[in-house]
């Protein structure tokens, strides 16, 4: 039995979890998410792009708890985030507990959100409030 | 790129308008949505359909192939017509088309309608790009927004309360409307109730329903030769697209695109914001009203919700913002939402508003923003 990402090439199911960006090694500019097709940069194909670690840390931008939605996950009322990372990219994301407010200093960890048909167990990336 | 004052080479004017009342979905087919709009269109110009060159159909949400089997029973002629895609900005960019045809000389009376139907779902591409996010299905259009809301209120402190009157004025101005799909005068405390996402609620959110608006695009000389009332048709002095840059990481695209379309098609006109008198924007959530407000130049960052409580962008005051209602209260049925703009803009300049009239209005732009992200721009000038 093993933890597994829910998306495996934006996270990697660490301790700490690490996010997966790219960087192009043309013009050095760093993105999220990973990009399969090319720089919107300088128009490198990804091929010239190197996979790029973020540390899944950041302060946030902007808030909002969630009230409605279309989906029965996650369940309302849940809250989101933008996040600028302390490695660059901005990522939106969940963010668990209800304490998070502009300017913030959040972290990533992991959340069990499923298991397969073998008993691997599928984790996803939520970030909460660091004191 | 833009080619400056292509506008002004060969002038195109909008000399009829027509709408089909933006409603909540029912059985009325799209065919019948539109036929309605375009006939309002050409009674309004004083033209027949045997004199239209070319015809133009905004849509995103109808499929392929719409435009012959609604405008062929109008008389089957036989012109060429194109169905326009561009997310929310289709019908805005049916008219960028139906002007360039016309200042190209290629035709002289040409239509440019929107006409959709709600769907599921949107259906977007980028949603079947292959480019997967952290956030997959968590955030939506309106959340999107209610975050753009929470960072613009946090560095300008700005309340909910002074949010929330964006969509007070904009349900106010609908209720004058008899083509907006909400036509009732809203409290403010009937706007904030009813939470969606962060600080938005149902009031400040668009209705997605259906409708249908035209126009009609003539050059001097189409005029000239139909007969068409001079004193009626409205110039188009600026038609602008733009798609989304590489921006600073963080920065609100939406905003940011509307700043340089809006600039693009100011410089084209050869005018600035303060020419303007009426100005029909995206607001399809009552934040947006607030950024692009700022973001078009009509005032200072962080100045917009006092604008609005002064009541500087009501009707009579220095500039009508969404006098239709717009998004907000007239509706935003995708396709037809960018042309209704236009016919808004034109019913102001000619002084035709009734109760939501802009004294004096001289000057009036519309501006979409579309899921890609697109902007486009127009600029119309009583001459
Ligand atoms: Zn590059």
């Amino acid at each position: 039995m093993t933890t597994e990402a829910r998306h495996p090439h934006l996270l990697k199911p660490t301790n700490p979890p690490i996010i997966v960006g790219h960087r192009c090694i043309s013009c050095e500019q760093i993105a999220f998410p990973p990009d399969p097709y090319g720089c919107e940069k300088c128009g490198s194909p990804a091929s010239n792009f190197e996979s790029w670690d973020l540390e899944a840390r950041g302060s946030v931008r902007a808030v909002a708890m969630v009230y409605r939605h279309h989906r029965p996950t996650p369940p309302t009322p849940f809250t989101v985030a933008v996040i600028d990372l302390v490695g660059g990219p901005v990522v939106k994301a969940i963010v668990e507990g209800d304490d998070a407010a502009v300017g913030s200093s959040v972290e990533g960890f992991l959340v069990p959100e499923d298991q397969d048909d073998v008993g691997n167990v599928i984790v996803d990336l939520r970030f909460r409030v660091i004191q | 790129m833009n080619a400056p004052g292509f506008l002004s080479t060969r002038p195109v004017f909008v000399v009829g308008i027509g709408l089909h009342r933006y409603q909540r979905r029912s059985d009325e087919t799209y065919v019948s949505l539109g036929l309605t709009a375009v006939r309002e269109a050409l009674v309004d110009a004083g033209v027949d359909w045997t004199d239209i060159d070319a015809a133009y159909t905004g849509t995103a949400l109808l499929g392929m192939g719409a435009s012959r089997i609604m405008l062929s029973r109008l008389g089957a002629t036989g012109i060429p017509m194109t169905q326009v895609e561009n997310a929310s900005a289709s019908g805005s960019s049916s008219v960028a088309q139906a002007c360039l045809e016309v200042a190209s000389g290629r035709s002289d009376v040409v239509v440019a309608l929107g006409v959709d139907k709600p769907r599921g779902g949107l259906g977007a591409a980028p949603g079947e790009a292959g480019i997967a996010n952290l956030e997959a299905g968590s955030i939506v259009p309106f959340t999107h927004f209610a975050l753009l809301a929470s960072e613009y209120m946090h560095l300008h402190a700005v309340t909910d309360e002074q949010v929330a009157k964006v969509a007070v004025k904009n349900h106010r101005n609908g209720s004058q409307n008899p083509f907006a799909q909400r036509q009732k005068i809203r409290t403010l405390d009937e706007v904030l109730a009813e939470p969606i996402s962060g600080s938005l609620t149902r009031l400040q959110c668009c209705p997605v329903g259906e409708g249908a608006a035209a126009v009609i695009i003539a050059s001097e000389d189409g005029i000239n030769r139909l007969g068409v009332d001079r004193s009626r048709a409205m110039q188009v002095v600026a038609s602008a697209t733009k798609t989304e840059g590489l921006y600073a990481e963080g920065v609100g695209i939406d905003a940011a695109l509307t700043a340089e379309t809006g600039a693009a098609a100011f410089h084209e006109a050869g005018l600035g914001p303060s020419d303007l008198d009426v100005l029909e924007v995206h607001d399809a959530f009552a934040i947006e009203e607030l950024l692009y407000a700022e973001a078009l130049g009509l005032c200072k960052p962080g100045e917009a919700a006092s604008r609005i409580e002064s009541g500087d962008f009501d009707i009579g005051g220095s500039c009508a913002f969404s006098p239709s209602g717009g998004l907000l209260a007239m509706g935003h049925p995708i396709g037809p939402t960018g042309v209704g703009q236009v016919v808004e803009v034109v019913r102001q300049l000619r002084n035709e508003a009734g109760s939501r009239q802009q004294p004096n209005a001289r000057v009036g732009m519309a501006h979409m923003v579309g899921i890609g992200a697109v902007c486009v721009v127009h600029i119309l000038r009583k001459p």
